[in-house]
């Protein structure tokens, strides 16, 4: 019992930041409740979550802006809750920037070292190096109001860089941006995390910054932690409905589990037995209980001649409702009258044959059932 | 409807109306104050400036002209602080009697002066300071405090609260906070403010009316005894003076903030 909890503090030690059982209450209401979790030193970890879910609360507690309601964040192995946010050595990229107005590019970059009452000489050095860094090198002058989104962006990282912080906090910093500035940004984010080994957490409610940025992903949803896993992870394995259907694009088809036996399930559904799926990660299922299975959007085949789908398990009939090019894809909505109705959102990638089925054509949809997951139904996806 | 040609053509002819009225006394003293005659009269007869001259040798007009930049200054100089700070906990804090607080903001205009002035004059009379300059210059700043509050207040809810938040991520304390992010946010307020009170108790007649006694005449007391006496082009001549103080300070004021900042401080 001792040695374990030795050992368990010892891990916490490793950790750049472990929060513990954290809940931030305000009046009646939970932000977030009972998160726990650790961030190992230099890696590059993104909570991901809807709007309101608690990405911004449980970040700004790691900063000191606020104390949790219970529980503990520690940082370096020290308990945190209370030393003020000015004394805790964390660099943060704020949603809205938050860049001093009143002060030029190279202002904003010097202002934490100058706080921290460096020499004017270390600190012009060290502002030219971090605006290198951000490839702003020569823009040190201009006013925060003469730069493009995407400079600001890069003032900012600078500015929480600077001072070589042991952590880095990034509030959702490119939701501002357009797709492809926003692409960019991501990948220079990943660039400069693994040039200066900074433990980073980031917070986004875009799942692809999530998968493409980081080492680790925390799903969040209603202030609840719902998974952590790395990207691979998450994305194909995913713990409950709520992670299938936020990350990537999920059909769901409910019904009855009629038998339960190891990591296999088989449920019900239109009076179509569906046999041999992996049970997800979740809650135990037991014969009987009302569950989803999920199935990705491009896990699923469609073909008119079923000789094509002659390698999958499930095969259906189905009406094409509504047909989307999208460039590198076809993204069709099928309608499949044998499961009782359901609609089917299915990516098709058929580069070298350009198939393109039209609205109102009769088609067959089918899938694996090792790509499916079935979860316990204590809620319900969407 | 009316067409947009006559809209435009109704709309010009107030602009024009308003800025002649406006105007309008301000060129006939500045007419005035250049006559060569003896009398005031506009528009004036023959040119000069023997009444500039005039003024600059009276002694009596210097020193209450002097006197009134000494009100001015404590006047100002008292605001800053307090209606700075006050303005900055008004924008930023849920503060307690904000009602009372709302209220208080109204007061320069529906208490008639004459009622504070006379309030102020039963307060420092008991304390004997009376013919004193400074107490007119509190008396002052008392009076107009409110319009530094909301010209600070203006410019402080422009504060983006995660500004202050940076700069301690950025390691700075509380103090630095302040000195280095809300106070240069609200610094165009607190510009605007001072001028608008130092213009504010150099023109204040009626309060110091109230306060002063023989020894301590502020200008515009000044030139109320004068014209009580015969009115002479030298009385033109001062306002002029006085038409070019605020001149300046709203040239400063254009200077340093924007005079759009000043016409937005609601
Ligand atoms: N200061 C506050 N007072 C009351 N409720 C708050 C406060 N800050 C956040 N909340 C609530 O907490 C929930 C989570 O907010 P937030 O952490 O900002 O979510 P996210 O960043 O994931 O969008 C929201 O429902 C929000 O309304
Ligand atoms: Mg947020």
């Amino acid at each position: 019992m001792n040695l374990s909890n030795g050992a368990r503090e010892s891990a916490a030690a490793q950790a750049a930041v472990s929060v513990k059982n954290v809940s931030m209450r305000y009046d009646d209401f939970y932000a977030v409740r009972d998160a726990s979790f650790d961030v190992p030193k230099g890696k590059f970890l993104t909570i991901l979550g809807p709007s309101g879910s608690g990405k911004t609360t449980l970040l700004r507690l790691i900063a000191g802006f606020g104390k949790p309601t219970s529980g503990e964040i520690f940082i370096g192995g020290q308990p945190v809750s209370a030393v003020p946010p000015h004394k805790r050595v964390i660099g943060m990229v704020f949603q809205k920037l938050a860049l001093f107005p009143h002060m030029t590019a190279a202002q904003n970059v010097a202002f934490p070292l100058k706080m921290r009452r460096h020499d004017a000489r270390t600190i012009a050095d060290q502002v030219e190096r971090y605006l290198e860094l951000v490839k702003l090198g020569g823009f040190g002058s201009r006013r925060i109001h003469e730069m493009s989104g995407g400079q600001q962006q890069r003032v900012a990282i600078a500015r929480a860089l600077v001072f070589e912080p042991d952590l880095l906090l990034l509030d959702e910093p490119l939701a501002a941006l357009d797709v492809k500035l926003r692409e960019e940004m991501q990948l220079e984010f990943r660039r400069i995390q693994k040039e200066l080994g900074v433990t980073t957490i980031n917070v986004t409610h875009d799942q692809r910054e999530a998968m493409v940025v980081s080492d680790e992903v925390i799903v969040m949803n209603d202030g609840l932690i719902q998974q952590r896993a790395n990207p691979v992870t998450a994305y194909r394995t995913p713990q409950n409905a709520f992670v299938a259907n936020f990350i990537g694009v999920t059909n769901f088809l409910e019904g009855p589990a009629t038998s339960v036996s190891g990591n296999e399930v088989a449920f019900r559904c239109a009076g179509h037995e569906l046999s041999g799926i992996s049970v997800g990660s979740g809650p135990e299922i037991k014969a009987g209980m009302s569950c989803s299975g999920a199935i990705r959007a491009e896990q699923i085949r469609v073909a008119a001649a079923p000789e094509k789908l002659a390698d999958l398990t499930f095969r259906f009939t189905g009406e094409i409702i509504d047909a989307i090019f999208e460039g590198e894809r076809m993204v069709y909505e099928v309608n499949v009258a044998e499961l009782g109705g359901v609609s089917f959102r299915v990516f098709d990638h058929d580069p070298i044959g350009h198939t393109q089925f039209l609205p109102g054509e009769r088609v067959l949809v089918g899938w694996n059932p090792k790509d499916m997951h079935v979860f316990g139904n204590n809620h319900s996806p969407n | 409807m009316i067409g947009s040609r006559s809209k435009t053509i109704v709309i010009w002819t107030f602009v024009a109306i308003a800025l002649i009225l406006l105007s309008a006394p301000t060129i006939v003293v500045l007419g005035a104050s250049f006559t060569a005659g003896n009398m005031i009269t506009f528009p004036p007869q023959g040119l000069s400036v023997k009444w500039y001259g005039a003024i600059l040798g009276a002694s009596d007009l210097r020193q209450a002209f002097i006197r009134s930049l000494i009100v001015s200054a404590i006047c100002t100089v008292v605001s800053i602080p307090v209606g700075t700070l006050a303005g900055i906990a008004l924008a930023k804090y849920k503060v307690r009697f904000e009602k009372a607080i709302q209220i208080y903001l109204l007061l320069p205009f529906t208490i008639p002066l004459i009622g504070s002035g006379i309030g102020m004059m039963l307060v420092f009379g008991n304390m004997g300071v009376l013919g004193q300059l400074w107490p007119v210059g509190i008396a002052c700043c008392v009076i107009n405090l409110p319009f530094m509050i909301w010209a600070v207040t203006a410019s402080a809810s422009n504060l983006n609260e995660d500004l202050e938040l940076a700069a301690a991520n950025c390691g700075a304390p509380p103090l630095q906070r302040f000195l280095y992010i809300t106070l240069p946010a609200v610094l165009p307020g607190v510009i605007t403010g001072s001028l608008l009170m130092f213009i504010l108790a150099l023109n204040e007649f009626l309060v110091s009316l109230l306060l002063v006694d023989a020894r301590s005449v502020t200008l515009p007391v000044q030139i109320y005894n004068s014209i009580r006496s015969i009115i002479t082009p030298d009385l033109a001549a001062i306002s002029v003076v006085f038409i070019v103080c605020a001149g300046i300070a709203i040239t400063l004021l254009d200077r340093l903030v924007g005079l759009d900042i000043f016409l937005k401080s609601k």
